[in-house]
């Protein structure tokens, strides 16, 4: 071959370039569509624009910065990029009453929603078994011709009561459209499911206060807080609105800082912020608020008729609660008979004070009873409706008896509509959730993400994220009425608003439903000030139709003997994803768990010196085994969980939810016996005994985060 | 006078949630690596919530302390620079130039408190996880140190508001993402030169202390410690 002078070269690479260049002519990404964009946007300039977090129940007013940039979206069937208002941030709104301009760590994560790369980006239709997950896209009209197509076969053999609906607790007014489709129809009334939700307390609510709603408390004004269980500063029913006034109890008053008491088995974050914590023995929780209630009787403290009403929900309340000496309560608790009469009196001479119950605490076979005795010691205390004190808001309908849940799969329904709720990973094993799923003849899904349960549904009709749709909050502060927000920026994806798919569908069916409004947006313009949620008169005959007899002492019941089955097990629903519907957002599953520091992973929480006598070290593999189930997880040593106990965090162990959550450690709700509190058969998810074995040295499952300021600072450690 | 920006975080306020923690990665598109990286240390987090767990059961305390660059005055990190990549602001900020930046980490290994992060790969946002990156705040490639920058972009922000508007930045106005979003507000953020700002008098406290003073660093955050409860406080 003859060598390269200089001058070919140069020849040689121009007329390559050029023809490099001409290539790249055909390159589709030269040839992208451009999209007229529909907002009006300056370039740099940020706009807020409110709406609702939808992660949990309190529905946290926010504010969301949008700014411009470029999407690539699907238009009229044509993919293409468009300049479009997108989220960059949420914020707390300060002119809200629930979030008041704070916002939790997952409140922050859930812009991370709506731009999740494992979005139900369009329709699917099931192309493998049931559970198996694998689908393939289907059009729109396809698909609601598909939904009405099943509707009206079930109206023309007159079963139209085989029409269900399975949601997650969402904004009333939102639920409050769904029933009125369904009603329309002829269906099944919609159950929301939540698997560690507060159902026992709200049915002890509705018989000692009149009112099915969650409690709050004043905490900025409250001198004296004992909690049972609740942990109400993170991941119970309000954490932000109680951050907020947490923060005024510490330190917001000259000279007065109030005393918060947790009472619990485990120490949860709320439990670490406590001056004071209370390790309990699980399940009895109820005998040591009555133990306090006796000490303050037996004083002259108070008098039994303070408590009125919620004092008569409880057996021997007028005879001074005899039977809860503190010497009994002791015996029963565990929490020294000094102790008990301490903390009574502190009680007692710090008004306003408070009590909290919740969580774990009533996740027991006689759930309902410590939660009535926790709204007595409120009564008794004279809290309710003062200033510091427990606010109970107006009541609200009460929770569907005995779990909805179970009793719809078992009447079998032949069309079931799912919205977010996910009881195949979350329900009790007992319930059989997936078996019973398979006998459904047909499930539309209105999910964004495909989960254990949306991978059993024929169709996913997906919904817009809560940032694109119309969204409502439950009512708060001064005001009754829901919060509602339109959306903030435009559809990123295919989807379609789920409320408006139903008044769709609807509209479609050979004999349309009459007197439903034309969209959801109609709906919550017209019916936002109309709230059933202020309806306290006729629903409290309703409350005290529900009391039952005067409630006493039952000893809880455990699943497995204690010989066998030596720990209690406690699982705790996480700081990062609660009871695991958030696993699949990254930002939370990278957020080191604020007691162990843990990221991505399970772990089972064992105390120093069980471990020890196991021969278990930090990072060891565990063998967890209930009567109904056995999970392998790395150890972690804590002293915050007691010698006759193991806790593990909920969330984790999905098997189909998104690259960032599938097949990530392992799921403590599946080895739960099926155990209910007796008297309003919610799962007891606090009574299942378990035991440990060391089955192994650490896997490198267990992620721990590494930083740490250096104890000794010319060292390296801790890098 | 130029702002002399500084924190005071209020151990007696913080409950652990790591609300500031999440909120400062999604202001300042901070990655998360996954998990096989975060096993090998690499997890960033310029905001993190330290543990401290005492005692046994049941006599068991915990205490949170969130823990970011102390932005300290007489900063090790800056002195090791080769690139002046990290450097002193007139306004007391530790900043980081990132396209100084050569990637020696000596900044990493002179700072005491563990706070400057490493990019040992690009960064990656899963598709459309890039339409949230905040366009104020630069994406940092591999080879570059970053850390808290206590939110410099809102700094910016605010100071050309308040220069187009002819008057002073208000006390309280201007947050970091982790004080906005901190629910309890354990987090202040504000002007040192101002003695009257909630964070000078925070600063005063009685209650304040500031980490690893011994090392001369001068770190510009003070922590106030957390207090037990008395009695006579509550009456």
């Amino acid at each position: 071959m003859s060598p390269l002078d200089r001058r070919q070269f140069i020849k040689v690479t121009a007329v390559t370039g050029t023809a490099a260049a001409l290539a790249a002519c055909g390159n589709p990404e030269h040839q992208i569509i451009r999209f007229i964009p529909e907002d009006d946007l300056v370039p740099g300039v940020a706009t807020w624009k409110p709406s609702y977090c939808p992660l949990c129940a309190a529905g946290c007013g926010v504010v969301a910065r949008v700014m411009e940039g470029d999407a690539e979206v699907f238009r009229n069937g044509q993919a293409g990029v468009m300049r479009m208002a997108l989220a960059k941030k949420l914020e707390g709104n300060p002119d809200d009453p629930v979030s008041r301009g704070k916002l939790c760590p997952r409140g922050q994560a859930a812009i991370q929603v709506t731009y999740h790369p494992d979005r139900v980006a369009e329709p699917l239709k099931r192309a493998g078994e049931r559970g198996e997950a694998r689908f393939v896209p289907i059009g729109w009209d396809e698909a609601l011709a598909e939904v009405v197509a099943q509707l009206d076969a079930l109206a023309a053999a007159g079963e139209t009561a085989g029409l269900a609906c399975v949601s997650r607790p969402r904004g009333p007014l939102r639920a409050a459209l769904v029933a009125r489709v369904l009603e329309g129809f002829g269906g099944r009334a919609p159950v929301a499911w939540e698997a560690m939700g507060d159902d026992v307390l709200r049915r002890a609510n509705g018989v000692s206060f009149g009112s099915h709603a969650m409690p709050m408390v004043d905490l900025a004004d409250s001198r004296y807080v004992m909690a049972f269980g609740a942990d109400f500063l993170g991941t119970w029913h309000a954490p932000v609105t109680f951050g907020v006034g947490y923060g005024r109890m510490r330190q917001g008053r000259p000279g007065v800082r109030g005393k918060l008491v947790q009472v619990e088995p485990r120490m949860s974050t709320t439990g670490a912020s406590a001056d004071e914590w209370v390790a309990i023995r699980p399940g009895t929780d109820g005998v040591l608020a009555l133990g306090l209630a006796h000490v303050m009787l037996a004083a002259g403290l108070r008098q039994a008729s303070d408590a009125g009403r919620a004092g008569a929900a409880i057996a021997g309340w007028s005879e001074g609660l005899s039977e809860y000496t503190p010497a009994r309560v002791e015996e029963i608790t565990g929490v020294a008979a000094a102790r008990v009469e301490r903390l009574a009196r502190e009680l007692a001479n710090h008004p306003p004070a408070a009590v909290l119950i919740g969580g774990p605490a009533l996740a027991h076979t006689n759930g309902l009873f410590h939660a009535l005795a926790v709204n007595a010691l409120n009564a008794l205390l004279g809290s309710v409706g003062q200033p510091g004190g427990l606010v109970v808001p107006p009541d609200v309908p009460a929770p569907a008896s005995p779990a909805g849940l179970a009793s719809l799969l078992e009447a079998a329904p032949t069309v079931l509509l799912l919205d977010e709720a996910n009881p195949v990973f979350d329900a009790p094993p007992s319930w059989r959730v997936a078996e019973r799923l398979r006998a459904i003849p047909f499930i539309v899904s209105f999910g964004s993400f495909i989960d254990e349960t949306s991978a059993f549904a024929d169709l996913i009709l997906p919904d817009h994220s809560f940032l694109e749709s119309w969204v409502d909050a439950p009512p708060a502060g001064s005001d009754s009425s829901p919060r509602v927000a339109g959306p903030v920026m435009r559809p990123l994806h295919r989807t379609r608003s789920m409320p408006d798919v139903l008044l769709d569908v609807s509209r479609r069916l050979a004999r349309p439903l009459a007197g439903l409004p034309e969209t959801f947006e109609a709906f919550v313009s017209a019916a936002a000030p109309a709230t059933p949620a202020s309806a306290s008169g006729p629903s409290r005959a309703r409350a005290t139709a529900d009391a039952p007899a005067a409630a006493a002492w039952a000893p809880p019941r455990f699943d497995g003997e204690a010989g066998e089955f030596p720990f209690h097990f406690l699982p705790y629903a996480s700081q990062n994803f609660l009871d695991g519907s958030l696993a699949h957002l990254p930002w939370l599953q990278e957020m080191p768990d604020p007691l162990t520091s843990g990221m991505w992973s399970s772990w089972v929480e064992v105390n120093p010196r069980t471990a020890e006598r196991l021969g278990i070290a930090q990072g060891d593999i565990v063998e967890v085994r209930s009567a109904h189930g056995v999970l392998r997880a790395p150890a972690v040593l804590l002293p915050s969980v007691g010698p006759d106990a193991v806790a593990m965090p909920v969330g984790q162990g999905h098997t189909e939810f998104t690259r960032y959550a599938s097949g990530r450690g392992v799921n403590p709700l599946a080895i739960l016996a099926p155990l209910t509190d007796e008297a309003t058969g919610m799962p007891a998810w606090s009574a299942t005994r378990v035991q440990i074995t060391r089955a192994g040295s650490g896997d490198g499952s267990l992620i721990l985060f590494a930083g740490a300021t250096r104890e000794r600072p010319d060292t390296h450690e801790g890098r | 006078m130029p702002y002399r920006w500084g924190m005071a975080v209020d151990a007696d306020r913080c409950t652990g949630c790591e609300a500031c923690v999440t909120a400062c990665h999604a202001e300042n598109n901070i990655p998360t690596v996954g998990p096989e990286q975060a096993a090998r240390g690499r997890a960033m987090h310029w905001m993190r919530v330290e543990r401290y767990v005492e005692g046994d059961f049941p006599d068991v305390r915990v205490k949170f302390r969130p823990v970011l660059c102390q932005q300290c005055d007489a900063a090790p990190c800056e002195a090791v620079c080769p690139t002046y990549a990290s450097h002193h602001t007139e306004e007391g900020l530790n900043a980081q130039v990132y396209n100084r930046c050569i990637g020696t980490r000596y900044c990493g290994n002179a700072c005491a408190y563990n706070v400057r992060f490493f990019n040992f790969f690009n960064p990656v946002w899963e598709k459309p996880l890039n339409l949230q990156l905040n366009p104020d705040v630069s994406v940092r490639g591999v080879g570059i140190m970053e850390k808290c920058t206590f939110c410099v972009q809102r700094i910016k922000a605010a100071k050309t508001v308040v220069k187009a508007e002819g008057r002073a930045l208000r006390d309280g106005e201007l947050q970091p993402a982790c004080a906005q979003a901190c629910p309890t507000s354990a987090i202040v953020f504000g002007d040192l030169n101002d003695p009257e700002s909630r964070v000078s008098r925070l600063a005063r406290s009685p209650r304040g202390s500031k980490l690893l003073e011994e090392t001369g660093a001068e770190p510009k955050i003070t922590y106030l410690a957390k207090l037990a409860w008395d009695e006579s406080d509550a009456r």
